[in-house]
C-alpha cells in the first residue's frame, strides 16, 4: 500500500500574551536601570526608599554609561 | 510560534547581550567614572562636607566596588529589557527584512534600532558622568530623554508604513521625510538644561565609550537573537498529514 506524507511548514504570528509579557518586561526594566529613585523599594520600605536609593545607586554605574540622565 | 521558547530566547539573548555589556563598561567606561566621581570627591573635601582621611576612602573603595558589581547586574536587567522590546520587534518584522537568514535580519533591525532609539536621542542628549548632572532638574531631562527616544522610535515606525506606501522610485521620499522630522524635532526639543563644569575631555572621552559599550550591546544582542531564532525557529509550526 502507498501513501504519501504531506509536511507542512508554517510561519506563526506571535501570540499577544507573550508580547504583553515580554512588553512589561522592557517597561519594568526600563524603569528599575534609568528612572528608578526609590520608587520600587517604597513598597514595602516606604518613604525612606527615597532617601536611602538603594536601586538607583546598584544601577548607578549603568544609568551612566547607557546615556540616562542622573544626578 | 511556541510560546514559551520565543519568550526564552528573546530574555536570554538580552540578559546575555546586558551582561556583555556591563562587563564591557567595566573595562572601558568605568575609569572615567572613577575620574569624575574623584572630581566630586574633591568638591566634597573642599566644601567640607566630607573629611580626606583613610575612612573615608576605605568606605568610598567598598562602595564603588559594590557599585560596579552593580554595573554588571544593572547591564543584565537593562539587557532583558532592551531585548524583550528587540524581540517583539523582531517577531512582526522578520517577514519583511531583507536577508537570508536571521542574524543577517537581526543585525539589520539591531542597527535601526540603535541609530533610532539610541544614537540620535543620544546626539541631542548626549551621556554625561557624575558631576555634570543637578540632581534638581534629573526628573526634567527624563522626560526630555524618553519624549525624543518615543518620537524618534515612533517617527521611524510611522515614516517606514510611508515608505511600504510609496512607489519604488520614490520610496527614499520617507527617508527624506525621517530626517527632516527628527531634524526638525532636535531643533525645537529643549536642551539640557545643566551646565557642563567637567573637564570636556573627561566628557567627550566618557561620551565615546559610553556609545562604544552601548553598540557591543546591540551587536551582541543581534547575534544572539539570530542564532538562537535561525537554530530553533519558534515561530515555525511543522505538520504532517
Amino acid at each position: 500500500m502507498r501513501y504519501t506524507e504531506q509536511v507542512t511548514s508554517t510561519v506563526s504570528k506571535p501570540p499577544m500574551l507573550a508580547i504583553a509579557l515580554l512588553a512589561v518586561v522592557f517597561a519594568f526594566g526600563l524603569f528599575i536601570v534609568g528612572y528608578d529613585q526609590g520608587h520600587l523599594f517604597s513598597i514595602v520600605q516606604g518613604a525612606e526608599a527615597y532617601e536611602e536609593l538603594y536601586m538607583h545607586e546598584m544601577t548607578h554605574d549603568m544609568r551612566h554609561a547607557a546615556g540616562f540622565p542622573c544626578h | 510560534m511556541k510560546t514559551l521558547l520565543f519568550i526564552l530566547i528573546v530574555l536570554i539573548s538580552g540578559a546575555l547581550a546586558g551582561t556583555v555589556h556591563g562587563i564591557v563598561n567595566l573595562g572601558i567606561v568605568e575609569p572615567y567614572l572613577d575620574q569624575a566621581i574623584g572630581i566630586e570627591n574633591q568638591n566634597l573635601f573642599e566644601a567640607g562636607k566630607e573629611e580626606d582621611t583613610p575612612q573615608f576612602w576605605a568606605e568610598y573603595s567598598a562602595y564603588r566596588d559594590w557599585q560596579k558589581g552593580g554595573q554588571v547586574l544593572a547591564g543584565a536587567i537593562l539587557g532583558t529589557s532592551i531585548g524583550a522590546l528587540f524581540g517583539i520587534v523582531y517577531a512582526f518584522s522578520r517577514q519583511i527584512l531583507p536577508g537570508n537568514n536571521d542574524v543577517k535580519k537581526t543585525f539589520l533591525l539591531a542597527g535601526i534600532m540603535w541609530f533610532t532609539l539610541y544614537l540620535i536621542p543620544f546626539l541631542k542628549y548626549p551621556a554625561n558622568p557624575p558631576t555634570v548632572g543637578d540632581g534638581e532638574t534629573v526628573v526634567l531631562r527624563a522626560i526630555l530623554y524618553l519624549s525624543f527616544i518615543a518620537i524618534s522610535g515612533f517617527g521611524a515606525v510611522g515614516f517606514y508604513q510611508v515608505y511600504k506606501r510609496l512607489k519604488q522610485n520614490i520610496k527614499v521620499l520617507a527617508l527624506v521625510g525621517y530626517a527632516a522630522f527628527i531634524g526638525m524635532t532636535f531643533v525645537l526639543m529643549p536642551p539640557n538644561p545643566d551646565e557642563v563644569t567637567a573637564p570636556m575631555d573627561l566628557v567627550n572621552e566618557f561620551r565615546i565609550m559610553s556609545v562604544l559599550g552601548v553598540t557591543v550591546f546591540w551587536i551582541t544582542a543581534a547575534v544572539i537573537l539570530g542564532m538562537l531564532w535561525h537554530k530553533l525557529r519558534p515561530d515555525s509550526e511543522i505538520s504532517i498529514k
